[in-house]
């Protein structure tokens, strides 16, 4: 082997110029992978991050749905969605949630979508690029908080366990406050009008804070967070049989009439129609109680969890699955990735796109190496045929030229890698801003925040190793067919 | 210059060894080292057929200095080519060592040539990224025979030294003369210590006076060594110097004569 690595490298110094071309090739080969890879995995890790310990959790549980169901709710591909379903035997789910161990906390959620506005002004803002939107999260304060800590407050404070009201962030806030003309206060009036599957629901919250993340993105500015009945009752999950209203006596005796006793008389009647449920009055009057649009306490769309080894989340979430299924819970238990859903799969998209950019790229190069090792191959057609006149078995020749090729490949592969490192280190002190929301996903933050990991590295070199050895493949069989008698023949 | 001729069609080595066969002819059979049996060659030429060698049949003692010569196009390049066993006859037999070429797989005549045969080619032929000392060593690394370590080096040296080309032990091809870099390719051609060299014009691209120290060179190793040196040419002057030729016109054998050896 020594000798075959030294008339390699005595080869790639001898034929400089096409060991250039190829080199430069799969040099910057490796530079897109790993700069493109360190992008990707950086993005990739920080929405990882981000979603797990601001909204996911490691463990995200839901009613098993036809549908992908996220944090955002049931979705189909085709863009619209069922009425996420309430998850079943939400107390079984969360004692077993929270009994499993290795378990820091368990939370529940419920998701909705509004639109805000302050109550008594009227919407002064003109551009048409903004928006009052809200991702409105149902939380329980006294468990959600445990869960996620992130969430700081920069104005007033978080939503405490039985408080009413909205908890918006900074951008939303800053949205609010120029649609509205004014400047939001702590405990101002909210108008929310919820838009669910039941229609549309207006509800009034008062502004409880303002929180900012540690890691902000303009794609989670759009999430509040709200108390859980305040987002049951504008998603919809509302218990109308338990809307009930008080009836008089004179009221009563209507039911009992018939419809002679009601239009043969000709009388008027000017009693108003009957609002309540069969159920609420045959309800004592003594209980009846005024509770317009009382949420139904029991639902909840999602469970959350955080462990203490996020690593074991793979295994306790297999765990979960069996135990639904023994229980027959109709539930399903999942990861981040599922629970943060279209934000996870665009960094799916995006990676999908650079690797098919890549095997693009892969494939020219591989045609433009292989072009040129044919033509070193035609060129050393006379020492071919020597050394094998010499008593070199066609495998010497074939290991000769993969020596070749892997020597050009690591040495190049290397310069390159430093070469990325560079770039990244470059890119990195650039402080490059996202400027568009996508790209803040991408950059999981508002500035570009590389890091190369050794197994990009590795990787890139295998990749662009793997590159290599495919072009040599058809210039090595012609290789092959260069008999020993050419070695007679003069050159 | 006295020349003892021999009749060579009169000896018949290239019966084959059977059971029965007397010591002495054990003897005679492995005296004869190469051996072609109405050997014949075509090749293709676009649509028509070119048969370079036509029925060629002679045979090659140990030890013998022959010359294969003949005029351009007569077929000793051909004939050397199958000597080599680089190139297959179209029909006939080859034998060296006693052992037919023809039915052996190409990877048995890769051994086979590693192991007993050297080449020495009219381009010289040396690996331009090896020195003088790499390119003589190279065919050692091709197998698993030869000397190893310490034995090795010091083999090598001592070719290097009987080449006389000490002092250009770490040169690179590009940096020797014609006759330096024909001096390296005796050298390789003898390292794995064969029992045949094939040399194919060897003193085509040379000089005159380099040209005959090569073949001096050639001689010296002949007798020292006692290997079989095949060469072809088509210079008289140096056909003289071998001590067997065999002379080809239009594919077929003009003459084959031993002459009394030069020493």
């Amino acid at each position: 082997m020594p000798v075959l690595i030294r008339i390699a490298f005595r080869n790639l110094l001898e034929h400089k110029a096409k060991s250039l071309i190829i080199g430069i090739l799969l040099g910057l080969g490796v530079i897109i992978l790993v700069v493109g890879n360190s992008f990707m995995d950086t993005a990739a890790q920080g929405v990882k991050d981000t979603f797990i310990a601001n909204y996911t959790g490691d463990i995200f549980v839901a009613a098993k749905s036809k549908e992908a169901v996220s944090l955002f709710g049931a979705s189909s591909m085709m863009g619209g969605g069922d009425q996420t379903k309430n998850l079943p035997y939400y107390d079984k789910v969360m004692a077993k949630l929270r009994s499993t161990p290795g378990m820091i906390e368990a939370t529940s959620q419920v998701t909705g979508y509004g639109m805000a506005a302050l109550k008594g002004y009227e919407d002064v803002d003109k551009d048409e690029n903004s928006t009052n939107f809200l991702l409105l999260f149902g939380i329980d304060p006294s468990t959600y908080y445990k869960l996620f800590t992130t969430a700081k407050p920069v104005m007033g404070g978080l939503l405490q366990p039985g408080q009413v009201g909205l908890v918006v962030s900074k951008a939303t806030y800053d949205r609010l406050s120029k649609k509205s003309g004014v400047q939001l206060k702590i405990g101002d009036t909210i108008i929310v009008t919820g838009m669910g599957h039941a229609g549309f629901k207006i509800r009034s919250v008062p502004l409880v804070g303002v929180v900012s993340f540690k890691s902000d993105s303009e794609a989670t500015d759009f999430i509040s967070y709200a108390d859980v009945d305040t987002v049951r009752i504008l998603s919809g999950l509302t218990l109308g049989n338990d809307d009930d209203t008080p009836v008089t006596d004179e009221q009563k005796s209507l039911l009992a009439a018939n419809e002679d006793d009601l239009f043969g008389g000709g009388e008027t009647v000017t009693t108003a129609a009957k609002t309540a449920a069969p159920k609420s009055a045959a309800k004592s009057p003594t209980v009846v109680e005024h509770k317009a649009a009382q949420a139904d306490t029991g639902a909840w769309y999602f469970a959350m969890a955080r462990l203490k080894n996020p690593s074991q989340a793979p295994m306790i979430i297999a765990e979960l699955n069996v135990w639904f299924a023994k229980e027959g819970i109709d539930a399903i238990a999942s990861d981040w990735k599922t629970a943060a859903g279209p934000f996870a799969s665009s960094i799916d998209v995006v990676r999908i796109v650079f690797n098919i950019a890549i095997i693009i790229v892969a494939v020219v190069a591989v045609i433009i190496m292989m072009n040129t090792l044919v033509i070193s191959v035609i060129e050393r057609t006379g020492e071919i045929g020597t050394m094998r006149a010499l008593g070199a078995q066609k495998s010497y020749v074939r290991r000769m030229f993969l020596v070749e090729t892997l020597t050009i490949a690591v040495v190049f592969g290397l310069i390159g890698s430093a070469l990325a490192i560079g770039a990244v280190g470059i890119l990195n002190a650039c402080h490059i801003a996202a400027g568009n929301p996508f790209l803040k996903i991408l950059f999981a933050g508002t500035v570009l925040h590389m890091s190369v990991s050794p197994v990009s590295v590795i990787g890139s070199l295998v990749l662009v190793g793997i590159v290599a050895v495919i072009a040599h493949l058809y210039p090595v069989s012609l290789a092959l067919k260069v008999e020993p008698v050419r070695a007679m023949q003069s050159e | 210059m006295l020349n003892i001729f021999i009749d060579e069609s009169k000896r018949q080595p290239s019966d084959r060894l059977s059971g029965g066969q007397s010591a002495h002819r054990l003897k005679e059979f492995y005296m004869v080292i190469v051996e072609l049996q109405d050997v014949r060659k075509v090749y293709p030429l676009g649509k028509v057929e070119v048969e370079a060698v036509k029925g060629v049949s002679f045979s090659i003692e140990k030890g013998d200095f022959i010359s294969i010569a003949g005029p351009s196009g007569s077929g000793k390049s051909t004939i050397l080519n199958m000597l080599g066993c680089v190139d297959r006859p179209t029909s006939g037999t080859v034998f060296i060592e006693g052992r037919p070429t023809k039915d052996l797989s190409d990877k048995d005549l890769t051994t086979l040539r590693h192991e007993t045969l050297g080449f020495i080619f009219q381009s010289f032929n040396l690996i331009p990224v090896l020195n003088v000392y790499e390119n003589i060593e190279f065919p050692l690394l091709l197998g698993k025979k030869g000397p190893k370590g310490k034995e090795k080096i010091e083999w090598i040296d001592y070719l290097i030294h009987e080449v006389g080309l000490e002092q250009w032990k770490t040169h690179k091809p590009n940096e020797l003369s014609g006759g330096q870099r024909q001096r390296v390719a005796i050298a390789r051609a003898l390292v794995t210590k064969p029992q045949i060299v094939l040399a194919d014009e060897p003193t085509a691209n040379l000089d005159s006076a380099t040209g005959t120290q090569i073949l001096d060179l050639m001689k010296r190793i002949n007798r020292e060594m006692d290997t079989t040196f095949i060469f072809s040419t088509h210079d008289a002057k140096i056909v003289n110097l071998a001590d067997h030729v065999v002379r080809l016109k239009d594919g077929l054998v003009e003459e084959n004569v031993r002459q009394e050896r030069k020493d």
